[in-house]
């Protein structure tokens, strides 16, 4: 039988800041994960982009790290190190071996939460991040699922880019960059997670004096309003698309709910994970109408989006759209049958066990939770999914995937 | 270096050699088979029936329809995968050992009993040819396989395993059963890792009918060669970058010189540290995106450094990119960085063995290489042993005539190409 899964300690310091920490007697690497709400959904209207540049910016130093100091340090131990910006939080994370995990944090605590911001590299770093832009805008279904975000988010922050306008990132400068940083990186509204083999690791005592326990607490900032997605439809013609694209997007209630967050895992998987999935056999394996069709739950905080992808020829757009509605009014009118329902148990549920393996995702995980006030252990997600049956998925989350309540959007090669 | 779990080693009967890596504790079983013959052993006319047979392996097998197959994998939850890269064709097995007595015997059945069934083989073409089709919108991919054309022209290395579209149309059923016959006549191995179940063999045994599964462990023998002749070419692409990739082919996993490689690769593209990072992205912005590609081959390996920037610099990064080359042949990187890329070096090969599926896939790559078990631990401490001048002489031996692939909009070409052709490294 599985060992019982570790508890995450939890610690708030006195200025409000979190602590979570997973000990991981086994994993070869310590996980240092520092978490913050401060994503795109933060940024006021001249501010497109700025969280996200922010996260590029902190990479360039601190009041005691030159620019690629920290990269050179953490390497040189072994280690490495990324962030990644979403729309509601960004976190910086570090590898390292157990050994040199406590100098990792201090290094990672200085550079994120005092960053040096210095027009020089201000300058240099716009252009990597219009690099990153440019990028992006040359891969046609990036630029497709833009679109439906934007058509389908209204003006809610997820229906614009993380990376931020073009002519926004051209204007912005580092006394901007530091009023955000200075507005967002408050000790109430980060966390600190660790995850690995931590004997030996005294976090309360590294943390006296870190630059961690010296925030201040946040001040009042404006509510990031629920998102309300929009049901309609639009067509796009794209150059050097070479499959046609059917995207859809629904809203699910939002990260708070985690409980629903599963059932919509489930439901996810029963309609487009395996062979087997609902909409996969019926548009893949039977009708042979598409190449992949894939469905994902994006778990957020203002509103979860479900985002389905179907790539099929062109001349198919038409039969490809009817069958996703047909397959999902069937499982409206029809609830799912228990062997069907087991499967995706059994699927989340490994994906699940499976994702905690890795000290990175552990730390990932219960850092994000405990960021955002949700203090649920590592066993509680699968009481959660034990708990969903047929019954409580059509009454619950299935209406939910109404076709009618979806923003579609078909893209064509132009 | 940690140790990944205690090790026994076992032959099948026929031959297959079968590795166990006990990691007890988190309730789950990785298993890999990995047959060597992939997409390089496919024959002229026929390229991309690796790949196609790879995955029509978990369409029907043994006692068991594709649907039988896919109800039982994704019914225990379970992943598993059927893949050919370039030097081989690997099964992969993922699932919680408690599922492992269903499960296991699948990976004899589908090498040695796979059903082929025309119309499953139909289908997973189709999906094979729009994949090919699709991939054409990514810029880098269209740069990538402009380079291997390049690098292997119609040699084993030279097509995606994907296929070439017009062949791939054509393979026959035929040809995939012939195909199939060959597995593990050329080299195989078993590897499996995490909470094995007590009574494995007899596991990987059950369901296999008729004869035993001839094989033999995979036999040291090099792989395809590649072109070593300064070239160029030009994909015209309305993109907004230029996405620009220069390589040469190298050398296998385990030849003498493959190891002074691998840490040139730590030094140049590993981590944010990196000097390909460091001098093009920290100093000159001109990218996002900027690294190296150095996979792990039998035959002589790609060594690659990528690159996408704005149009309007093509120039700059042009020439930016040729004098990072260009310093790898004029001198040795110093002390410093040496000991930096043996750091990353030894950081990779820990980080990299997480799971149990990532040690088994470790595990299976070295022995199938028919390297020694102890090949990496033999490794790191080689590594240490390494001077600048070691790496520099690797560098001047297998990176002096590299190639150049560009992807992009005519203006960046051009200018592009008027950097190369200036270049000595052109000559």
């Amino acid at each position: 039988m599985p060992q019982p899964l570790p508890e995450p300690q939890r610690h708030t310091l006195s200025n409000g800041a979190n602590l979570v920490q997973i000990d991981l007697p086994q994993a070869p690497v310590v996980c240092l994960d520092l978490w913050c709400r401060a994503g795109s959904a933060c940024e006021r209207p001249d501010e497109s982009g700025l969280a996200h540049f922010l996260e590029h910016m902190v990479f360039k130093g601190s009041q005691s790290l030159d620019a690629g100091e920290f990269d050179l340090k953490v390497e040189a131990l072994g280690g490495n190190s990324n962030a990644a910006t979403g729309f509601d939080d960004v976190h910086y994370h570090v590898l390292m071996p157990p050994e040199a995990a406590p100098q990792a944090l201090e290094l990672l605590l200085d550079l994120v939460l005092q960053p040096r911001l210095d027009g020089d590299d201000f300058a240099m770093e716009r252009q990597v991040v219009l690099e990153e832009l440019a990028q992006s805008e040359d891969q046609p279904e990036e630029v497709a699922f833009q679109e439906l975000l934007r058509q389908a988010c209204g003006s809610h922050a997820y229906g614009l880019p993380i990376l931020g306008r073009r002519e926004a990132l051209e204007a912005h400068n580092p006394a901007a960059m530091a009023a955000f940083h200075q507005r967002h990186y408050r000790a109430d509204r980060c966390c600190l997670a660790l995850a690995g083999p931590l004997k030996g690791i005294d976090l309360e005592s590294a943390l006296e004096n870190s630059p961690l326990s010296r925030l201040a607490k946040a001040e009042d900032l404006e509510p990031i309003p629920r998102l309300q997605l929009q049901p309609g439809s639009t067509r796009m013609e794209l150059p050097r698309l070479e499959a046609a694209r059917l995207l859809m997007a629904w809203q699910f209630p939002g990260a708070a709910d985690q409980d629903a967050v599963m059932g919509g895992d489930l439901l996810t998987t029963l309609l487009a994970e395996g062979r087997r999935s609902r909409l996969v056999e019926q548009l893949r394996e039977r009708l042979r109408l598409v190449e992949s069709i894939d469905l994902d739950l994006n778990v957020l905080e203002s509103g979860c989006l479900v985002l389905m992808e179907a790539v099929c020829e062109p001349e198919h757009l038409q039969a490809v759209e009817q069958q996703v509605r047909r397959v999902l009014l069937e499982l409206i009118e029809q609830p799912p049958s228990e062997a069907e329902l087991d499967r995706a148990k059994r699927l989340v549920g490994n994906g699940y066990r499976f994702s905690l393996e890795v000290a990175g995702s552990v730390a990932a995980m219960v850092g994000n939770s405990q960021l955002w006030g949700r203090h649920h252990n590592l066993q509680r997600p699968l009481d959660w999914l034990t708990h969903w049956n047929s019954e409580r998925l059509s009454r619950e989350v299935i209406p939910l995937l109404d076709p009618d309540r979806a923003f579609s959007l078909q893209a064509v090669p132009s | 270096m940690r140790t990944a779990g205690l090790m026994h080693q076992r032959t099948l009967p026929g031959g297959c050699p079968l590795w166990l890596i006990e990691r007890p504790g988190a309730g789950i079983l990785s298993a890999k088979l990995w047959m060597r013959g992939g997409s390089s052993a496919d024959e002229p006319g026929q390229r991309g029936a690796a790949q196609l047979l790879a995955g029509v392996l978990s369409r029907g097998c043994g006692t068991l329809s594709g649907d039988d197959l896919a109800d039982l994998v994704e019914g225990s939850g379970a992943g598993l995968r059927c893949e050919a890269a370039e030097d081989g064709t690997l099964l992969s097995l993922k699932c919680a050992s408690s599922d492992a007595p269903s499960l296991v015997p699948l990976l004899l059945q589908m090498a040695q009993q796979p059903w082929l069934v025309p119309d499953q083989i139909d289908l997973e073409r189709q999906l094979n040819l729009q994949t090919l089709q699709r991939q054409k919108e990514d810029p880098f991919q269209l740069a990538h396989d402009q380079l291997r054309q390049l690098l292997y022209g119609d040699g084993p290395y030279g097509h995606d395993p994907l296929g070439v579209e017009a062949e791939l149309r054509a393979v026959t059923r035929d040809q995939l059963q012939q195909l199939a016959g060959h597995y593990g006549q050329s080299g195989a191995v078993l590897v499996l890792a995490g909470e094995i179940p007590p009574n494995v063999e007899e596991l990987l045994l059950a369901g296999v009918t008729g004869a035993q599964w001839t094989c033999q462990p995979p036999p040291r023998r090099s792989g395809p060669a590649g072109h070593n002749k300064p070239a160029i070419a030009l994909c015209n692409d309305e993109t907004e970058q230029l996405v620009l990739m220069l390589g040469a082919t190298t050398t296998p996993l385990g030849s003498p010189q493959a190891l002074a490689l691998r840490l040139l690769h730590c030094h140049l593209g590993v981590g944010m540290s990196s000097r390909l990072f460091v001098a093009l992205r920290e100093e000159h912005g001109l990218a996002y995106d900027v690294g190296v590609h150095f996979p792990a081959r039998l035959g002589d390996a790609p060594f690659v450094f990528h690159l996408s920037s704005s149009s309007e610099r093509a120039g700059e990064a042009t020439t930016e990119l040729l004098q990072e080359w260009q310093r790898l042949l004029d001198q040795p990187i110093s002390e410093a960085e040496l000991e930096l890329a043996l750091a990353k070096f030894r950081g990779q090969e820990a980080l990299g063995r997480q799971t149990s599926s990532q040690i088994a896939d470790r595990h299976a790559l070295v022995l199938g290489h028919a390297l020694p078990v102890d090949f990496a631990e033999r490794s790191l401490a080689q590594a240490a042993q390494l001077s600048p001048e070691d790496l520099l002489a690797a560098a001047r031996s297998l990176l002096a005539t590299p190639c150049l692939s560009l992807c992009g909009p005519a203006s960046a070409l051009r200018q592009a190409e008027a950097v190369w052709q200036r270049h000595r490294l052109s000559q």
